[in-house]
């Protein structure tokens, strides 16, 4: 079996501390959500998970973008880097890089759910005929993803799957299983085109996408729930994994 | 009942060394052996691009090589894969038809649509037409066969009058299956009269669900071909040890190599979210029916998994005995994964099966 190589401190050199696990699940309303799905090259896969984590092959590379209406912390975007993997014999995905444009929201979910997100300015347009986002890192533009040819289909079709992404927690360093769970409410496909990608302001140097596999966009009723397991980053997950 | 072998052709990581060619002629050897004590047919699988799980990409030369070095065992492809991109449904009707008169009618043939992302997407497979290009597959190939002359204007191809030659030496022609992964499929064999060849092991409970519906189904059917084949095959593993305790770890050992290396596929639903596929993963072996043994079971001291053929010669006719009162027809073994068991480990559990159990239902074969 494949696996990471790479330690979790070099993968995410600044890991957000989760002060305590005792946390209050929230629930965001009308949330929209678009993701792009590329295949991303299988050579370098292993530079960009850690030893507790295996790669899928093909790897895809998922960009998730939330836009947030209304949450305690006002409206935001979100846009996530994950990579697909296997957590022992689970389906998951890693976190690899994140922006977001709301302070507040930025520090809540870091300190509650250890998730990491740089501040940015995020563009986030869902239109009849088409679809985009697209992040800026200082005024220059490090992500453009283009989205055409909408095609509805079930809302029951689209699938999530939890992520991990690194910690420092009070058990130490860890790998945080992040779970949303999706009411999904409506439903469209779409054909991606990353059309700007700057690997290196992403921290992202290794990763190089091959081939489209699909986009879709869907509204959602998003439940961030409690941490429930996390695992230790260097040893298989079967080994690894705690139960909070 | 009837007893089948069935190859993924795992290939263990590092590929260099000749591993990948230890593996075909481990395979081979299996293949001898199981034909020399009985085994009523060897499967192959179809799969492209799938490292580790299976590097068997041209079954029709693997089960050639099989059938010209065996004499009774039948040879079956478990399955083609029936998309275009991978398979043109005259080649397959073609070399389906050398196979057949190759191995003196042995062939069985199965057929499927592939499940994985990494499959569909490498030939650039649209998922959502996999399941149309299928069944006009199924429902030409038999035609192929039979007529003189064949011409079609279909969905996934079309061609003018020609003679698909050779034709197969089976009369009417050789038995046709589907390879039943998702739950309804086996609905999907039963309306269209093929046989239902379960590649994803099932529990006691599970298959005795399926067998149920296919049962009545099939007698409802319109036949794609020029005979029915009402045959039911599950999917198992084989290790048969006298030791029950080493039976019990070697045995183990195999379905979790299995079982670990299947979940690491990256299944169509996963990539591209498609109602055309309905599971992110095949029923994982044991998964989530790791019952308790019942009181019955002899591996029950040993916490052998329900239903798996794992364990000493009692006890596997014990599990065979349940798997014949639900109705199954056929139990096909995987015998490796991942070269985990030492390849004289295998033939001896297969000399064994050969021995003690096979004789135990050559009444009822």
């Amino acid at each position: 079996m494949l696996t990471g190589s790479r330690p979790l401190q070099e993968l995410i050199p600044d890991l957000p501390r989760i002060a305590s696990f005792d946390i209050d699940p929230i629930s965001l309303e009308d949330v929209e959500i678009l993701q792009v799905q590329y295949e991303v090259s299988a050579e370098t896969i292993d530079r960009l998970l850690p030893p507790a984590l295996h790669p899928t092959l093909p790897p895809l590379g998922l960009w998730t973008a939330w836009s947030v209406q209304d949450s305690p912390w006002g409206s935001f975007e979100l846009v996530q880097f994950r990579v697909s993997c296997r957590s022992g014999a689970r389906p998951r995905t890693f976190l690899a890089a994140a922006a977001i444009n709301n302070d507040n929201a930025q520090r809540e979910l870091s300190r509650r759910w250890g998730l990491h997100a740089r501040m940015s300015e995020i563009c986030f347009n869902r239109r009849y005929e088409s679809a985009e986002f697209c992040v800026c890192f200082n005024d220059k533009c490090v992500l453009c993803a283009d989205m055409k040819d909408p095609e509805n289909f079930s809302p029951n079709d689209v699938q999530f799957f939890a992520s991990m992404h690194g910690a420092d927690t009070p058990r130490g360093l860890r790998l945080v299983q992040f779970d949303p769970q999706f009411e999904v409410t409506r439903a469209e496909r779409y054909i991606p085109t990353i059309k700007q990608f700057d690997a290196h302001a992403w921290g992202l140097d290794s990763v190089q996408f091959t081939y489209p596999v699909i986009a879709y966009g869907c509204n959602a009723v998003v439940h961030l729930p409690k941490l429930r397991f996390i695992c230790k980053p260097d040893v298989s997950a079967f080994e690894g994994s705690e139960t909070i | 009942m009837k007893f089948g072998i069935f190859f993924e052709l795992s290939v263990p990581r590092p590929f260099g060394n000749g591993v990948e060619t230890a593996v075909y002629h481990n395979a081979l050897e299996q293949i001898r052996v199981a034909d020399e004590v009985g085994f009523h047919t060897v499967w192959a699988v179809e799969h492209h691009f799938l490292e580790e799980y299976s590097h068997c990409s041209s079954p029709e030369l693997f089960l050639t090589a099989a059938a010209m070095q065996t004499k009774r065992i039948r040879v079956g492809h478990g399955a083609v894969v029936c998309v275009p991109q991978m398979n043109h449904p005259i080649r397959v009707a073609e070399r389906a038809a050398v196979l057949d008169i190759l191995s003196n009618g042995r062939l069985e043939l199965g057929t499927a649509r592939s499940s994985t992302w990494t499959e569909l997407g490498g030939f650039e497979v649209d998922p959502d037409t996999t399941k149309k290009t299928w069944d006009e597959f199924v429902r030409v190939i038999p035609k192929m066969w039979k007529e003189e002359r064949f011409s079609h204007d279909g969905v996934c191809f079309s061609m003018p009058e020609r003679a698909v030659l050779p034709k197969p030496v089976q009369d009417p022609h050789p038995p046709m299956w589907v390879t039943v992964t998702s739950p309804g499929t086996e609905l999907d064999a039963a309306d269209r009269g093929l046989g239902a060849l379960g590649v994803a092991t099932a529990g006691f409970s599970e298959q005795e669900r399926r067998l149920k519906e296919y049962r009545r189904r099939i007698q409802l059917c319109n036949p794609v071909g020029e005979c029915i084949n009402d045959q039911v095959a599950t999917l198992n593993f084989l290790y048969c040890d006298e030791d029950i305790d080493e039976a019990s770890r070697l045995g183990n050992m195999l379905i979790g190599q299995f079982g670990l290396s299947n979940s690491h596929l990256l299944f169509t639903r996963e990539a591209y979210p498609t109602k055309a596929y309905g599971l992110l993963a095949n029923i994982s072996p044991g998964g989530g029916r790791r019952r308790t043994p019942a009181e019955t079971d002899p591996g029950r001291s040993a916490n052998l998994p329900e239903g798996m053929a794992i364990g000493d010669p009692d006890r596997i006719v014990h599990v065979i005995r349940e798997w014949e009162s639900l109705g199954v027809d056929q139990v096909n073994f995987m015998l490796n994964a991942l070269e985990c068991i030492p390849q004289d480990r295998v033939l001896n559990s297969l000399r064994l099966f050969g021995e003690h159990v096979i004789p135990k239902f050559q009444e009822t074969s």
